[in-house]
């Protein structure tokens, strides 16, 4: 299968009264035609800045893609014109946000609201779109989609309006789907029938996905390869399997520790990550999860680690990933 | 099925809702009845006049109410009653126009400010605080001065006397100077609401659409200030009624013979004011209409403020 994006080297930043804020430093990262990509971090390591950058949706000002390129059908998305990144968004990339409750527009009708794309993308008259939008609202399950099209959000609960959002972005068919934790604002069991939607609809239309979340638990089950990020760095990049049986960055280890398992011995401790995130805006030189690392060197402190080969199409920046594999392994 | 009829049931409530807040809420419903009297008034004046407006009668002149002169006649001789009902006429056609100008003009200008911020923003909030800042009154006695007799005497020289004979002008000095200095203060609501509005995640949703500016503004960001926006405009129409009042009483708005509530109060209390209180109704009955008016369009803005509001309990 062909490569969908590429991004290489993306570097976001916001201008803000205080200092520059370093939100995305040097981003890179493929991802191939039907392919899931999991994207992991903890709040504000830029893992939805990065991809809000993707589609250009940083407001600017503050916001500023400092440099990089994204590649995406032989085009840079950071260098096209407005009307043409217009034309990329909600129809070949689309995006489903995190809390359902805020991302409809409360005073349109359902029936508006997905009818937007298609109008627009798509050139479909008011009737087409209609029809169309209704068997989208089929398709994601929800019940007497006739009778609930012209209904306002506010008719809906939670799960409903993220299969309507959900809806929404698989419209125009597009090729990239990117859901921003699209699960995280809603009840366990509802977000099992998103993700189970989501699956589905994965198989039936064949696009790819990047699916942002700080949950390990979600993404086990969803996606082919995970990146994690850490202060606006991609630090270990792995298939699935790999990354789960095989972690070779202290953060990921930390991640993994500090997540309750349904096999571990009774009464064991889970083991939280000490200390914060750096600072955004004053980046230390070193390596950025330096002060909270247990295998930390002098050497961490002076140079950031870039991403390495660490096993089969395993990558990882850490200085010290042999010694994390070894000492894990005792 | 039967779960989707219980939502369309709800829906169509929503504006009955909206009605009966209004009709149970004792000043609105007054100050909305006295609204749609003006308002027919204006629209069905020459059926409900008995008399035209500068039609004179000079056996009865100065004659006080009667079953043929219901509010009584002016020293020429004219109704009294047909001359307020023709100024209702004026009044609803100046208020109407005014809203027109302020809308036109404040609601692009206040929502380019608020969604462009800015550059854009600096210059129309600055030109709208300058606006503030200047006397309105002061404003009009300008057009009213150096910009009037100047399109009069064009219109005269160029063969258009209907122009500068008739009233027509008069009424576009009050409606451009009205529309051109009221704008401000519904450009200041409209930012500030597009400034809150588009912080929120549905217009980043409608943006990762690929939806264009301009439609987000129109289509995303004004309807969900449509609320405040109807609020501020029922209380400001009180205000324009009162201004082209003031404005016709100073003698720069509506010239006599044509019917304005403040012309006709000008023309009367200039002429009665020394044998006070006789005559008395010459002046009390069209400032009663004009007071009427204000605060009617007032409680109506409160009523209506308090319906569209849930959170303002009742």
């Amino acid at each position: 299968m062909g490569t969908l994006l590429e991004v290489k080297d993306l570097r976001t930043e916001f201008h803000t009264q205080d200092g520059v804020v370093h939100a995305v430093n040097g981003v890179s990262f493929h991802l191939d035609e039907g392919e899931t990509l999991g994207l992991v971090g903890e709040s504000g390591c830029g893992k939805s800045v990065s991809m809000l950058s993707v589609m250009r949706l940083i407001p600017m000002p503050p916001g500023k893609i400092a440099s990089g390129q994204v590649m995406f059908q032989g085009r840079d998305l950071v260098k096209v014109d407005d009307e043409e990144i217009r034309s990329v968004r909600g129809n070949k990339i689309a995006m489903v946000f995190q809390d359902p409750m805020t991302s409809l527009n409360p005073v349109l009708t359902i029936n508006t609201q997905i009818s937007e794309a298609l109008e627009l993308h798509l050139g479909m008259t008011k009737e087409q779109a209609r029809k169309r939008a209704i068997e989208l609202l089929k398709m994601v399950g929800i019940p007497e989609a006739e009778g609930r099209i012209d209904d306002y959000p506010h008719q809906f609960s939670g799960g409903m309006r993220q299969r309507v959002m959900i809806a929404m972005a698989l419209s125009c068919s597009p090729q990239l789907l990117i859901a921003d934790e699209p699960t995280t604002a809603l009840d366990v069991t509802i977000q099992a029938q998103i993700i189970d939607i989501v699956k589905r609809l994965k198989r039936e239309l064949g696009m790819a996905i990047i699916w942002i979340t700080h949950d390990l638990g979600v993404i086990a089950g969803l996606a082919d390869r995970i990146n994690v990020m850490y202060a606006g760095f991609v630090i270990e990049s792995a298939s699935n399997k790999e990354l789960f049986g095989n972690p070779l960055h202290p953060y990921t280890l930390g991640l993994l520790g500090s997540i309750p398992r349904l096999d571990a011995a009774l009464k064991s401790k889970l083991t939280p990550i000490e200390g914060l995130p750096p600072d955004l805006i004053e980046m230390p030189k070193g390596c950025p999860f330096y002060d909270r690392c247990r295998y930390r060197t002098e050497k961490c402190a002076n140079e950031n680690p870039a991403l390495e080969l660490g096993a089969v199409r395993h990558w990882v920046a850490c200085w010290h990933w042999q010694d994390v594999r070894k000492l894990r392994k005792q | 099925m039967a779960q989707s009829d219980l939502f369309a049931t709800r829906r169509q409530s929503a504006q009955a809702y909206i009605l009966r807040r209004i009709l149970t809420n004792p000043p609105a419903a007054l100050g909305a009845i006295v609204i749609g009297l003006m308002f027919v008034t204006a629209l069905f004046a020459p059926f409900i006049a008995p008399y035209a407006y500068d039609q004179q009668n000079l056996d009865q002149i100065e004659k006080p109410p009667s079953a043929a002169h219901w509010f009584g006649t002016d020293a020429l001789g004219r109704d009294m009653f047909s001359r307020i009902v023709w100024g209702a006429r004026s009044a609803v056609f100046v208020i109407l126009m005014v809203t027109l100008v302020n809308l036109a003009l404040g609601i692009p200008l206040g929502a380019l400010a608020g969604y462009l911020e800015g550059w854009a923003d600096t210059i129309i909030m600055r030109v709208a605080d300058i606006l503030f800042a200047f006397p309105g009154l002061l404003f009009v006695f300008f057009v009213a001065s150096t910009i009037k007799p100047g399109v009069m005497h064009w219109a005269r020289s160029s063969g258009l006397s209907e122009l500068a004979n008739t009233g027509y002008l008069d009424y576009a000095v009050v409606i451009l100077a009205l529309g051109v200095i009221g704008w401000a203060g519904l450009a200041r609501l409209i930012r500030a609401q597009v400034l809150t509005i588009k912080q929120r995640e549905f217009v980043l949703g409608a943006r990762a659409i690929g939806v264009p500016t301009s439609r987000i503004i129109a289509r995303h960001i004004l309807p969900n200030a449509v609320t405040p926006i109807i609020v501020a405009m029922s209380m400001g129409l009180g205000d324009i009624a009162l201004s082209e009042g003031y404005l016709s009483f100073l003698g720069i708005g509506l010239q006599p013979p044509a019917p304005s509530w403040g012309n006709i109060i000008a023309e009367n209390a200039g002429r009665y004011w020394r044998q006070f209180p006789q005559m008395i109704w010459l002046v009390f009955i069209p400032g009663l209409v004009l007071a009427a008016i204000v605060f009617a369009f007032n409680f109506f803005g409160d009523g209506l403020n308090e319906a569209l509001n849930p959170e303002i309990s009742d």
